[in-house]
């Protein structure tokens, strides 16, 4: 590790260590969970990053990944005698399986990168408005099949009876891990050529880089990321339902990487923290402004409208988002050598 | 009418133009001439509101036009026909005509005029006026733009290679309906790689080299110097 | 007799809506190359326009009237928020600012009006029935395609035979090229953009009238059905975009009176499946267009 990798890293890894110890010890059991699912959707975010950042297409179908994650995981992690309340229909070779929720998060990661590696190669020598559409339909497919899988899912109805496993420390390790992994994808091989593709898609391609594989290699990492999250979440949340992985959560990922800089692992990881304390903050006021009726009617979705307006400034404003094209050690270095 | 102060030209980091200066005179017929990569289109297009220049300034009738977008120039009497000879496929001949009369559409009696004039000077589009001009040929389709851009009653004309991939014999009738175009008044800025053709047309020449202005003078002068060739001819 | 009667009035009705959303995306499409998300929520306002239009004395028509016109205002107003700011930047850029727009206005009607349902006025024809070769047909549903038909036979005029129109077409195909002639680009992109709005607008009302209420999310169905329309019918072509909303429909409509339930609910999944599908053999969609996506 060169060294401003190395600070970036360790950029990184101070505000998620300081919010973890703050959040552990202030002593409001709310700031441990806004923290623990913070760092949850830092993966997300840095999943999405390894491949919209490198590749710079952008993909609708990340959640659908965290959501198979979420459920693989859960499969072997609710315990045997609740199975039959909880999943009537579950095929019987399920039935009698029962894993350590770690070994379950592993096997969920691992079983939505597998979904990528199978149905993704054939997407990615689209471009453009086809690769969006495409990977928007396989939100909307992967979607419906959540929704209707009853033996597996519960249908549309809520999964519960998950152990909760997922503790603040194990959150927090996750997102150190992921942006480790997203600064090496970055600067690796893969990482390199699928930027240079970014760039130039006619010129790369001219210089023999295989544009779907190293697309794929991106699809692939970022599913893996995906499903990781889905594991972790649903082992902290212990009950949800399909909805949980449509277009909603998908808008707050892409708002935070949007925001943060989608080139940079840097940008990823700062756009998850303040859009992560910029939505609590809105939803603290929100809260407050309803139960003080100081408005006739219930507030609901003053957070969301903030953050589209905030996407869209950043957008015109600063299209590369806070951190645009140079990680914070490269940066850091310019500073510590003109100082 | 046109003068050209010190332009620089980019794509990105990459220099199309370095320094250009150039003057017109109303009624002119002048030549830009250069290898490829020269510059030549690079400066029509800034001077069709396309590109923006980095420095410099772009003056017409003494006032400066280099801010203004493509749609403000053509009110202001330029015209340009790209050297991609772009012509609106699914639209017919008759329906390219009518566009390019676009900012003088409510003018309709000197629209049907200039109409009128355009099939005189180009009488094979006349027979075609309900093709669709995507199944012109493309000696056709370059008549058709330039009679399209003539359209918007130009006081300058820019042309870009208008002789680019077509046979001799059309190249010929191109450059005839050039010499009647002028002789109807308007002001025409040429790109050529036809240098030959192009100095017997035109009254003066401007020779364009890596972004910089080689050489300049009338194009009598400019055809008798056989030190320019080599850069011209590329 | 009347089985056959009926399914075609259906298929005919629903890909008369389908068609109308299809081309409402393709405009915009087509000549931007914009992927409007925010496409469905002028659905929504319409919809909700005509919610709050109800407790006024006015007729339904003038009601209907105002919610066509919000609906191209929220589509003009669209470009202004989301696409004129970011047009010369990257592709993803501008798709994602259409999404958050799209968020925007969702979460405005629910701040602003309600999460739950609202049941919106609708005229006494519409739940009116006729009886046709045997078969008892809504009389909206014969509503829809005499509509259709219309306003397809008013969007081809204005296509074909004003000059807006072709200068539309125009810059569809050589954006620069449309510039260069004095056409100017921003007339063209508001232009686009209303009719947009305006056929959002006119699906609302019959779209409404098969549902009956609006709720903030009801843009999402149109939106994804015009996707699958657009693909089908090529993402580049008007008459494609057509052809494809009456062939979504034939599709939706045969899927809905053959399949078994236990499959019917993955019918999403499978049509979705199919637009994957034809992307991949042909990224521009089955019907090959004119456009090349210019847009500064």
């Amino acid at each position: 590790m060169n060294n401003s990798k190395l600070i970036t890293f360790v950029a990184i890894v101070i505000p998620v260590l300081a919010v973890m110890l703050a959040a552990r010890f202030l002593g409001f059991p709310v700031f441990e969970r806004i923290a623990t699912l913070l760092f949850i959707n830092m993966i997300l975010v840095l999943g999405l990053q390894a491949f919209m950042g490198n590749s710079g297409i952008l993909s609708f179908a990340h959640i659908a990944f965290m959501g198979i994650g979420a459920y693989t995981s859960s499969l072997f992690t609710i315990p045997l005698q609740m199975r039959g309340m909880v999943l009537p229909d579950l095929y019987p070779v399920l039935k009698p399986i029962l894993l350590s929720p770690y070994a379950a998060i592993a096997v969920g990661a691992v079983a939505a990168m597998l979904v990528a590696a199978l149905v993704a190669y054939p997407l990615m020598r689209l471009s453009d408005a086809a690769a969006v559409i495409t990977s928007f339909a396989l939100l909307v497919v992967m979607h419906t099949i959540m929704v209707n899988w009853s033996e597996v899912t519960n249908g549309p109805r809520t999964l519960f009876g998950v152990p909760k496993a997922t503790t603040i420390y194990l959150a927090a390790g996750g997102a150190i891990l992921a942006a480790l992994v997203a600064l090496y994808f970055k600067e690796s091989r893969t990482g390199l050529l699928l930027r240079a593709v970014r760039d130039d898609e006619i010129a790369a391609g001219a210089m023999g880089a295989n544009l779907s594989l190293l697309r794929w290699k991106g699809f692939v990492l970022s599913a893996l990321f995906a499903g990781f999250a889905g594991g972790l979440w649903a082992h902290f949340i212990t009950s949800y339902q399909p909805s949980a992985f449509y277009l909603k959560e998908t808008f707050v990922i892409l708002g935070m990487l949007v925001i943060g800089g989608a080139g940079t692992v840097s940008g990823a990881v700062l756009g998850t923290f303040v859009v992560t304390f910029a939505f609590e903050a809105l939803r603290a006021t929100e809260n407050a402004l309803n139960s003080s009726s100081v408005f006739p009617w219930q507030l609901v979705g003053l957070t969301e409208i903030v953050l589209a307006l905030a996407m869209i400034a950043v957008l015109v404003l600063r299209p590369g988002g806070l951190i645009e094209a140079e990680e914070f050690g490269a940066t850091w270095r310019k500073w510590r050598r003109r100082g | 009418m046109l003068e050209i102060e010190g332009i620089e030209l980019r794509y990105g980091a990459v220099k199309a133009v370095r320094d250009v200066s150039l003057r017109m005179e109303q009624g002119e017929l002048v030549t830009l001439l250069g290898a490829n990569g020269a510059g030549k289109s690079s400066t029509l297009k800034s001077i069709a509101g396309v590109l923006k220049p980095a420095r410099g300034t772009i003056r017409l009738d003494g006032q400066d036009i280099s801010g203004l977008s493509p749609e403000q120039l053509v009110r202001r009497g330029v015209a340009m026909v790209p050297e991609t000879r772009d012509v609106f496929p699914d639209l017919t001949v008759e329906e390219n005509l009518q566009l390019g009369a676009f900012c003088r559409r409510r003018d309709t009696r000197g629209v049907a005029a200039s109409r009128e004039r355009m099939f005189d000077l180009f009488p094979l589009l006349a027979e075609r006026t309900r093709q669709p001009a995507g199944t012109l040929s493309g000696g056709q389709q370059q008549q058709l733009v330039i009679a399209r851009a003539m359209m918007s009653d130009p006081r300058l004309l820019l042309l870009d290679e208008p002789s680019l991939g077509l046979a001799p014999v059309i190249v010929d009738r191109i450059f005839e309906m050039i010499v009647e175009l002028r002789q109807s008044g308007v002001t025409i800025l040429l790109v050529e790689q036809n240098a030959t053709k192009a100095l017997k047309i035109s009254d003066r020449s401007y020779v364009l080299s890596l972004g910089r202005v080689a050489a300049s003078g009338t194009s009598d002068d400019i055809a008798a110097r056989s030190d320019l060739k080599s850069i011209y001819l590329g | 007799m009347a089985v056959y009667v009926q399914f075609l009035i259906d298929v005919l009705s629903l890909g008369s809506l389908y068609a109308l959303m299809a081309l409402g995306l393709v405009i915009v499409y087509g000549i931007l190359k914009l992927v409007n998300f925010a496409y469905g929520e002028l659905i929504m306002v319409a919809g909700y326009s005509l919610f709050l239009l109800g407790g006024t004395p006015l007729p339904w028509l003038v009601m209907a009237a105002i919610a066509v016109l919000m609906a191209i205002g929220a589509g003009i107003a669209t470009e202004y928020a989301a696409f004129r700011p970011v047009r010369s930047k990257s592709v993803t850029a501008v798709l994602i600012t259409s999404f958050a727009f799209s968020t925007l206005l969702q979460n405005a009607a629910l701040l602003f009006i309600s999460p739950r349902a609202r049941t919106v006025p609708l005229p006494d024809i519409f739940s009116d029935t006729v009886v046709l070769g045997g078969a008892t047909i809504p009389l909206r549903n014969i509503l829809t395609i005499v509509a259709a038909a219309i306003m397809l036979a008013i969007f081809s005029f204005i296509m074909k035979k004003t000059v807006l129109g072709l200068a539309m077409r125009a810059a569809a195909t050589k954006f620069t090229m449309a510039r260069m002639l004095g056409i100017p680009a921003n007339l063209v992109i508001t232009s686009a953009f209303a009719l947009s709005g305006l056929l959002a607008g006119v699906v609302s009302l019959f779209w409404l009238g098969r549902i009956g209420s609006v709720v903030p999310g009801i843009g999402l169905e149109p939106l994804l059905v015009a996707f699958i329309a657009t693909v089908i019918g090529g993402m580049r072509s008007l008459q494609g975009a057509v052809v494809g909303g009456f062939l979504l429909a034939l599709i939706v409509t045969t899927f809905n009176y053959s399949l078994p339930p236990e499959l019917l609910k993955f019918r999403d999944a499978f049509t979705f499946s199919l637009v994957i599908l034809i992307l991949l053999w042909r990224p521009d969609g089955l019907i090959k267009g004119p456009a090349t996506g210019q847009r500064t």
